[in-house]
């Protein structure tokens, strides 16, 4: 076995620089193997979020501007948002009840949830109900094709809109 | 052994350092990021910058469910401006998808509109290719084992390369715009309405299936072709139909590239059940016969009497007969000529043969077509009225006319349509052959031809002096070795042994050690050596040729076998008249008399 041999020789003639090599190679061993298990722990922590989930897509087009006309609340019921168009202004509120997540509907003063009677005004405040917080606004941006796109990733402050 | 051990966990590191970077930086970051940093610079107003502030890459997803089962398309990931009017200039994958008014997108101030939004329509639904995947080769589908790469644009490994070119353009997508745009007019679809046409005109009806369109039987059913294969085997198998199926009678059909093409993209958009149809209209449609879904199919005509033959001449053009046969200057170059039909074969026979070609020629890869009674009659009666003789003046003119198009321009048998044709036309080349059969029976075949067969007998169309002429020019031009006399050899006029089920016992025996290796076991002439042989073994399930020749003929084949072919002379190898007796008993035996043998003619002589 000429490992066998070398390391004889070594720890017989030159005893100094075989503890430094023995030194050395045990700090490379150490470093690669410590090294390569943070790597895989890290790894494993990084893949317990998923990159893409099989729901529908959370940023979405809404179609054109024109197709809100000034002064309506149109809800979009298959995505869950509330456009509010009031003049050049446009919003997005979100039609998930903030208490069990049932879907909110329009009523005159703003929102009702038909499941718990929480009731919301027009910004989507709570007035009324088990409901803890207010309704969340998304962020609405305009799409280069000229199309309304709706981010419910993004939550912004409820009264910001976006000019079309 | 530290140092292999230090050496081995550094490695380690090193490998799990790749995976790492593998795992979390990614082309589609990439483009992504190049994306957000164009478009801010591209932004020219508050509202533009606004839209791609705050955004960082993901994976980005279009869920599609209104096309058959719900497709998760991811292509925007890299692809990320497709809709973004202002790259159009970019190269791939930014590159804005282009606008076009025949798709439907209009143009209003300036600005287009798209027809198909993305977000409706995904994009797997026309481009096809795999929309959950996020590099290249597998969501564009190059990796061999995706069965819908992404149509006209990409190539497998594998594919062959000389079609691979032809394999790529736009128009392979209409087979998907198909899917929904099922009209027979629509313009966008047009290459496909091109095949369908030629799906008729060229007869593949006539062999295949397609649910609602045709109902052939010979070949497979295409009606799901689409969804079971890529371009590049639907291409290989039309343009080299045995490429796939060493075995395959379908035939090579004189196609330009072009019909090819369409008749590709044609099958491509046969996917069983498009978009635009629901389970109930399948459904009622399965109820009314078909008739809901059918878009063009041969429809039956109704025959009058007095214009039969007229309508038989239309009926022989438009059921696209020519895609095969040769009629005059049309020439499908695969069928036998049908120009003096009329000479060659009455209207009984004609009518025989439409009802089941097999019937009389018993290895005819011509297909039963469904057509009507009355229709067969009208077009037997055309087919026998075709009796104007073409004017042969020396036996050269008659070959050319009327022997070359299978026994080819050399006389060895490799004629244009001979590998069409069962059994494989003579080589006349093979002075073996020829010249060890008198005289008599070489006339014989040409005057009367050979039953089962197709050669046609030509003594109607010629006169004797004719015939001779032909066999001359063969002989001199063709055979060339001269003729020697012929040694009269010791053979049975008659089988010395009588017809009983013990005498057929025992040619079976013998029949299956000493023939069955090229005739096979089931005689059909099809044995594991039959490939190799040509002129192939003669198939002796062929009733009409076994009841053509006598006993006599049968003992010479058979014990001084058959010179120039593979048929050994068995009386070298022990068979006696008797086991020869047995084995001719047993051949005629598997062949009853029976309606087969209806236009069997004279027993020829040896």
């Amino acid at each position: 076995m000429p490992v066998n041999l070398r390391r004889s020789s070594g720890a017989n003639t030159e005893q100094g620089e075989g503890g430094h090599r023995r030194a050395f190679l045990g700090w490379l061993t150490s470093v690669g193997l410590f090294g390569s298990a943070v790597l895989s722990a890290f790894s494993n922590f990084v893949f317990i979020k998923p990159r893409a989930t099989y729901g529908a897509p959370q940023r979405f087009s809404i179609g054109k501007p024109e197709d809100f006309p000034a002064g309506t609340r149109i809800a979009i019921e298959s995505r869950r948002i509330c456009v509010v168009r009031e003049g050049e202004k446009l919003a997005a509120i979100s039609t998930t009840c903030t208490h069990l997540g049932c879907i909110i509907g329009i009523s005159d003063t703003g929102f009702a949830c038909p499941c718990h009677g929480s009731r919301f005004d027009q910004d989507g405040n709570v007035t009324g109900g088990p409901a803890p917080r207010p309704l969340p606004w998304y962020k609405v941006s305009l799409a280069p094709n000229g199309e309304v796109e709706v981010d419910k990733d993004v939550e912004i402050e409820p009264g910001s809109y976006l000019n079309v | 052994m530290r140092l292999a051990l230090a050496i081995g966990s550094f490695l380690i590191l090193v490998v799990h350092g790749l995976v790492f970077y593998k795992q979390f930086f990614h082309a589609w970051e990439r483009h992504q990021s190049a994306y957000f940093d164009q478009a801010r610079g591209l932004a020219k107003s508050e509202t533009e910058r606004a839209a791609v502030t705050g955004r960082s890459p993901r994976i980005e997803q279009l869920i599609v469910t209104s096309f058959g089962e719900t497709r998760v398309d991811r292509c925007t990931t890299c692809h990320i401006s497709s809709d973004d009017p202002r790259f159009e200039k970019y190269a791939h994958p930014l590159k804005t998808h282009p606008y076009s008014a025949a798709m439907g997108d209009v143009q209003k101030n300036g600005k287009w509109e798209r027809r198909h939004k993305f977000s409706d329509f995904g994009c797997t639904v026309c481009h096809d290719g795999q929309g959950r995947g996020l590099k290249p080769e597998y969501s564009h589908g190059e990796d061999h084992y995706w069965p819908d790469p992404l149509l006209g644009y990409v190539a497998q490994h594998g594919w062959r390369k000389e079609f691979v070119s032809k394999l790529k353009g736009r128009e392979y997508m209409e087979a998907n715009c198909a899917q929904c745009h099922t009209e027979d007019n629509f313009a966008g679809t047009a290459t496909v309405q091109r095949g369908r046409q030629l799906f008729f005109s060229t007869n593949c009806y006539g062999c295949h299936r397609i649910e609602g369109l045709s109902d052939g039987t010979l070949g497979p059913d295409l009606t799901e072709v689409g969804k079971k294969f890529k371009v590049d085997y639907l291409w290989e198998s039309i343009a080299d139909p045995r490429a796939n199926s060493a075995t395959s009678v379908m035939p090579q059909f004189k196609l330009s590239e072009a019909d090819l093409k369409a008749l590709v993209i044609f099958l491509k958009s046969r996917k069983g059940m498009n978009f635009s149809e629901t389970e109930i209209q399948r459904y009622r449609a399965k109820l009314t016969g078909g008739a809901e879904l059918i878009q063009a199919t041969i429809k039956p005509v109704e025959i009058t009497a007095s214009q039969m033959l007229q309508q038989g001449q239309k009926l022989v053009e438009d059921r696209a007969c020519m895609a095969c046969h040769k009629l005059n200057a049309r020439d499908g170059g695969i069928a036998p000529d049908l120009s003096y039909e009329g000479l060659l074969k009455d209207e009984s026979w004609i009518q025989e043969h439409f009802a089941n070609p097999r019937s009389v020629v018993s290895d005819s890869i011509m297909p039963t077509f469904r057509f009507t009674a009355d229709e067969f009659k009208a077009m037997s009666a055309y087919l026998a009225s075709l009796k104007t003789a073409p004017a042969l003046a020396s036996g050269a003119d008659a070959y050319k006319a009327l022997c070359q198009r299978c026994h080819g321009d050399k006389g060895d048998g490799h004629g244009e349509i001979a590998i069409y044709l069962d059994p494989y036309p003579r080589d006349l080349t093979k002075a073996g052959f020829m010249n060890s059969k008198p005289m008599e029976r070489l006339t014989h075949s040409i005057q009367n031809g050979v039953a089962g067969t197709s050669m046609p007998a030509w003594g109607k169309l010629l006169n004797e002096a004719q015939v001779k002429g032909v066999l001359e020019h063969v002989l001199t031009t063709y055979t060339k070795t001269p003729r020697r006399e012929l040694k009269a050899r010791k053979v049975p006029t008659a089988n010395p042994v009588a017809m009983s089920p013990a005498s057929v016992t025992r040619g079976e025996a013998v029949f299956v050690q000493r023939c069955a290796g090229c005739h096979g076991r089931k005689a059909d002439g099809k044995g594991p050596n039959s490939l190799d042989i040509l002129p192939r073994p003669r198939n002796l399930r062929n009733s009409a040729f076994v009841h053509s020749v006598n006993d006599e003929r049968l003992f010479d084949s058979i014990l001084y076998g058959v010179q120039g072919t593979a048929m050994p002379p068995w009386i070298d190898y022990g068979l006696s008249n008797n086991d020869v007796g047995d084995l001719v008993n047993f051949i005629r035996g598997i062949n009853p008399q029976s309606k087969g043998n209806q236009h069997a003619r004279a027993i020829e002589p040896r």
